[in-house]
């Protein structure tokens, strides 16, 4: 009597199939092709102005706004990732040769990838904080569970033409996961501690004024191009802009360089949004505006960095070396014949 | 010196076209020579170009589109010489020198000014990156100039057509493992500067739509035995959208790679 070989299941026979595979791919390709036309993260308002209000509410209702977070996209990101799973699990039964244990490898490798973008989706943490120099920042309130961040120095190398060549932030880290750590960070070299990296993303000005029309005189700290809330009940804003390198002409004032080699503050005033005074001075000079007085006391760099806690990426970057250890495996013989594989 | 050695690459690439549309009409080794020797004489020009403009900016030439085009045309060219020693056609040299007269021209309205590496590109992850990707796109534009010749060429004899299919697919098994490098490079240099191995940015977004469509090539060659005309249809498909990727994107969809 033979016995009766156990049937898989229609629906896993279905999605294990290469021509669901192949199929899936290729939707998902021209899905991810549709992703790119339209301009992702924007207010849903942008999409109603500029696509009109029929086609705005498509594109917000379907999260096309935010085509690759959206739960659908995901889900098909899912199916894909079960699919490559079966597959693997039915050729593991045929991988007999180098060939076939390469396409085996290269294929769990895409899992372990989308598991890894998986993990990071559900456990990275990031936040982006502004730090001026000799400032220490502590990273509990972003987020961290612990450390301290501290600014040593910031510096940018110009090129002969001034255009930048490189900021450079000279960071310590301390108590962070019990660990201290020190580095000059820059674009390309981020300060790794263990799953935290920090890395250089923006820069600024920062200058210190005094206000000494009131009684007590206040120090007020406002970045290039900020503006300070003098007085909330009358709408006094005061506005700042650096010029490291001041220089006038008969129609303008403006920066020869961006270096500091003729600092001066540009200082406006306004009211209920209007103007109602200006004022340029260097530092230690005193301007009236108003009726406010402000010493310019100094000015310094201040440092933007993001700082961010993935733990799934590690994964990631072990699926890209199987993928390529899996894709040598499967066409080393085709592309190098005869040199062994 | 630059621009009046790509003038003269330009030249002798149309030069190619017109000797092998002669060549066409009247098949004589001389002419074969004579296409031999301009394809050799492009490529030392263009060369050339790359060497005067390595002088000029004092860094490798991988900062911006132009220069990403001049280094992809000369791969182009030096594969075909190769590709050429075991597959002389007039029409495979006339289908090349056409498409690099195109890309040179593109080369030619695209800004050549000298800039300086901005900091984001200052890693040797660039050189991984634009290396890997010079050659795995060219290889799809061969495969392209061989799938277009082989849609051409169907009265061919079936060993030649297989011939013909089974280069295409050796060039297309090269270009999706480095495509695969490419787009790994690429995710571990923006892990490096942006904190974030993948973004959805237009042009990653394209260059895994692109490594899609070769994927499917190679699984429909596997396992759908798609061979022959659908498949040369596929990688003639499959450089359109290579084309999308390095041209469209720059242009159309401006991202985190809007510097190139």
């Amino acid at each position: 009597m033979v016995k009766a070989k156990k049937e898989k299941p229609s629906y896993i026979a279905w999605l294990s199939s290469m021509r669901f595979a192949l199929n899936l791919l290729i939707g998902i390709g021209v899905i991810t092709a549709l992703g790119t036309l339209v301009p992702q993260g924007q207010d849903p308002i942008f999409y109603l102005d500029h696509y009109g209000e029929m086609l705005g509410q498509i594109i917000v209702a379907l999260s096309m706004h935010k085509f690759y977070q959206a739960w659908w996209f995901q889900l098909l990101i899912g199916i894909l990732c079960f699919t490559l799973l079966i597959c693997a699990y039915q050729r593991l039964r045929k991988a007999a040769t180098i060939k076939s244990a390469g396409s085996l490898l290269f294929h769990l490798a895409i899992a372990v990838i989308l598991v890894g973008a998986a993990w990071s989706l559900g456990y990275a943490h990031s936040a982006a904080v502004e730090i001026s120099v000799g400032d220490k920042i502590s990273l509990s309130p972003h987020g961290f569970k612990d450390g301290e961040l501290t600014l040593a120095s910031f510096n940018i190398d110009y090129y002969p033409d001034f255009q930048p060549r490189q900021y450079t932030s000279d960071l310590s880290l301390t108590h962070y996961d019990g660990r201290d750590y020190q580095q000059l960070v820059y674009v390309n070299n981020p300060l790794r501690a263990g799953n935290l990296k920090i890395y250089q993303s923006s820069w600024g000005w920062i200058m210190n004024l005094k206000d000494v029309s009131q009684a007590v005189p206040q120090t007020i700290k406002i970045k290039n191009h900020g503006k300070y809330q003098l007085d909330d009940t009358k709408m006094v804003v005061l506005g700042a802009v650096f010029l490291p390198d001041y220089a006038e002409d008969n129609k303008r004032v403006f920066s020869r360089t961006p270096l500091p080699n003729n600092p001066h503050i540009g200082l406006t005033l306004y009211q209920a949004g209007r103007l109602i005074d200006a004022a340029i001075i260097a530092p230690g000079q005193e301007a009236e505006l108003g009726a406010y007085r402000f010493v310019f006391e100094g000015f310094t760099y201040y440092s933007g960095l993001q700082l961010k806690y993935d733990p799934g990426v590690n994964l990631v970057f072990l699926g890209f070396g199987l993928l390529l250890l899996g894709l040598m495996a499967r066409y080393w013989q085709l592309i190098f014949p005869g040199k062994g594989g | 010196m630059e621009s009046q050695l790509l003038t003269l690459s330009f030249i002798l690439l149309v030069l190619v076209v017109a000797t092998n549309l002669a060549r066409l009409w009247h098949p004589h080794i001389f002419l074969s020579k004579i296409s031999s020797l301009l394809l050799y004489l492009a490529l030392l020009s263009l060369v050339s170009t790359l060497g005067f403009r390595i002088m000029g900016a004092n860094r490798v030439p991988f900062a911006n589109m132009y220069e990403f085009t001049i280094i992809f045309v000369c791969m182009v060219l030096l594969v075909a010489l190769f590709i050429r020693t075991s597959h002389p056609s007039p029409l495979f040299d006339l289908a090349v020198a056409l498409l690099l007269t195109v890309l040179l021209s593109v080369a030619s309205s695209l800004p050549s000014e000298l800039r300086p590496l901005m900091p984001a590109l200052q890693s040797n992850w660039l050189h991984a990156h634009v290396a890997t990707a010079v050659i795995a796109y060219a290889c799809f534009a061969l495969a392209f100039c061989l799938g277009f010749l082989y849609l051409l060429q169907a009265n061919l004899p079936a060993a030649d057509l297989m011939s013909i299919d089974e280069k295409i697919y050796k060039l297309v098994v090269l270009g999706f493992t480095l495509l695969t490098l490419v787009i790994i490079t690429g995710a571990i240099w923006a892990e490096e500067v942006w904190g974030n191995w993948w973004s959805w940015d237009p042009k990653e977004t394209w260059s895994l739509i692109t490594w899609t469509v070769y994927a499917a090539y190679l699984h429909a060659r596997r396992t759908r035995e798609w061979k022959g005309r659908k498949s040369a249809w596929l990688v003639v498909t499959g450089f359109i959208v290579v084309l999308f990727t390095l041209f469209g994107v720059s242009i159309l969809l401006p991202g985190l790679h809007s510097y190139v």
